[in-house]
């Protein structure tokens, strides 16, 4: 589905991410892991196009990406939702998903590509979302906030999902909310990049684990490894 | 009571030309984060093509037709927006502001000096249109039809630019794209295909604003610069990036300076300059705007 092949990345003058490679297969949940400024964020917006890769391969479907704009990786069916969720604050809730399906980003990917198809599909993993269509961005609490950008994201129609953070400040019930949520996602078929400063948290969704530090991949392989593995425990824990 | 209403109307006129110049401005500046310093020639730009075709193309044709002719400046202001946003500016997006206020003050002077080249230094003038529709009565008074045609446009053009940002599909976009350009992207807008219509369409208002105004004053060198003193005058009293920010701005600026004319020319544009320090001083960021 995703195959990252030592990418290296600048931020300005700093070189964050240091021949980073990984992958995610069909249908697979894979977590990124690592303490704050270790290089997730960099990774996601490397793979989203929001940053350039000065040097490496990004490939998606077998196509490769490197240098393609970020809307047309969106329209290709990669989904984004960002550490700060990105809502528009001015636009309602409703206009917020509007915007992939007004751009025909959504279009061409199977059968699941009709508005109500796609409502099903959101409805299904975050219920709660249909109370407040009408509210703003600016209006959201955080919780709703990362809700809304996850089922905007879904609105792609998406073949796999590049998550920032989702659980970042979210109470420890609303973190298992979000948990179901997104094995509903995975249940659906769609494959996912989750990146992640929790261990114990990647570890309950995550089918594979990669940990990052230092804008280098330091391990990879399942999580039950990772909790065994003393270095990553350190690394990630401090 | 007449002679208020005239100065009423005259208020209305000044404000309607002055909202289609900082409407675009502000448009402009709201989507893109760019202080388009050239903006205030692309309103001349407008007044002159207009002029152009009416006085000396077809200054025999029917009068209808030199009406059908008004529009003809602001498309010519909307395609030369089309040229530049992808030529001289989209290279400078990534770079500090100092380079977009520089390029685009640079742009304002080469297009001064363009409009001399092309049209002369000697004013163009398009007065068969102003005459046309002849005056109507106010008590003793009386004041040209074509007046109330401006302020009409003015009118609609404000009501048509609201209903296309915020009731529209496009308008969704352009909002979404103004308030997070990264996040816009990520959802599959083509951001720089949005940047040139923004561009265009911010042009098209200043274009629109001088081809409709020119018939009543003329097209002159320096037109440009002196509209957009007064344009930065309305976007720094309603807030730059805000529409509702450009019209309550344009209307203030119309009637003080109107008003100003009329009881206290001597100090009329030191008031305007004073309005805008005072609401500087209160709401930095101008009556609509975001702090």
């Amino acid at each position: 589905m995703l195959e990252i092949q030592q990418i290296n990345t600048f931020r300005g003058p700093a070189h964050i991410l240091r021949g980073v490679s990984l992958t995610v297969g069909d249908a697979e949940a894979v977590c990124l892991v690592g303490r704050n400024g270790a290089g997730k964020t960099t990774t996601i917006d490397s793979i989203m196009g929001l940053l350039p890769v000065r040097s490496g391969a990004i490939a998606f479907k077998g196509r490769d990406i490197t240098r393609l704009p970020a809307h047309e990786r969106a329209r290709l069916g990669i989904g984004y939702s960002p550490e700060d969720s990105g809502i528009f604050p001015d636009l309602t809730v409703a206009e917020n998903f509007q915007i992939s399906q007004l751009m025909g980003a959504s279009r061409g990917r199977g059968a699941s590509t009709s508005g109500a198809e796609m409502d099903e599909r959101i409805l299904a993993v975050f219920p709660e979302v249909k109370e407040f269509t009408g509210r703003r961005g600016l209006n959201l609490s955080g919780g709703q906030k990362k809700m809304v950008a996850i089922a905007r994201a879904m609105t792609l129609s998406p073949s796999i999902l590049l998550l920032d953070e989702p659980f970042e400040g979210l109470a420890p019930v609303v973190v298992n909310r979000f948990i179901d949520a997104v094995k509903k996602i995975k249940g659906m078929g769609i494959s996912l990049l989750i990146a992640e400063s929790n261990l114990n948290t990647a570890t309950r969704i995550a089918d594979r684990l990669y940990a990052i530090d230092r804008g280098e991949i330091i391990f990879q392989g399942d999580p039950k490894s990772a909790l065994q593995n003393e270095e990553v425990m350190k690394t990630i824990r401090g | 009571m007449d002679t208020f209403l005239i100065h009423l109307l005259n208020s209305l006129l000044y404000a309607s030309v002055l909202f289609l110049i900082a409407g675009g401005l502000s448009l402009i500046y709201g989507v893109m984060r760019i202080v388009n310093l050239a903006h205030g020639n692309l309103y001349a730009v407008g007044a002159y093509t207009t002029a152009w075709a009416v006085g000396r193309v077809l200054g025999g044709a029917p009068t209808l037709v030199l009406y059908a002719l008004l529009p003809v400046g602001a498309v010519a202001a909307a395609a030369l927006g089309a040229v530049l946003e992808p030529t001289l500016l989209r290279p400078l997006y990534k770079r500090a502001e100092e380079y977009q206020l520089l390029i685009t003050f640079g742009l304002l002077l080469v297009l001064e000096d363009r409009i001399r080249v092309v049209w002369g230094p000697y004013p163009l003038a398009a007065s068969a249109l102003f005459e046309g529709p002849g005056s109507f009565a106010i008590g003793e008074s009386i004041y040209p039809t074509y007046n109330l045609a401006v302020i009409t446009v003015g009118g609609l053009a404000a009501a048509g630019l609201w209903a296309f940002v915020y009731k529209t599909k496009f308008g969704v976009i352009l909002r979404a794209t103004s308030q997070n350009m990264r996040m816009a992207s990520a959802l599959g807008v083509n951001v720089n295909r949005v940047y040139v219509q923004a561009f265009t369409l911010g042009c098209f208002m200043a274009g629109l604003g001088g081809a409709i105004i020119v018939p009543q004053q003329g097209a002159v060198l320096g037109m440009g610069v002196d509209a957009l003193i007064l344009a930065f005058v309305v976007v720094v009293i309603g807030g730059l990036g805000s529409l509702e920010g450009a019209l309550l701005g344009a209307l203030m600026v119309g009637v003080v300076r109107e008003f100003g004319i009329a009881f206290f020319p001597e100090i009329e544009l030191a008031v305007l300059y004073f309005m805008a320090a005072v609401v500087l001083l209160i709401r930095p960021a101008g009556l609509f705007g975001r702090t």
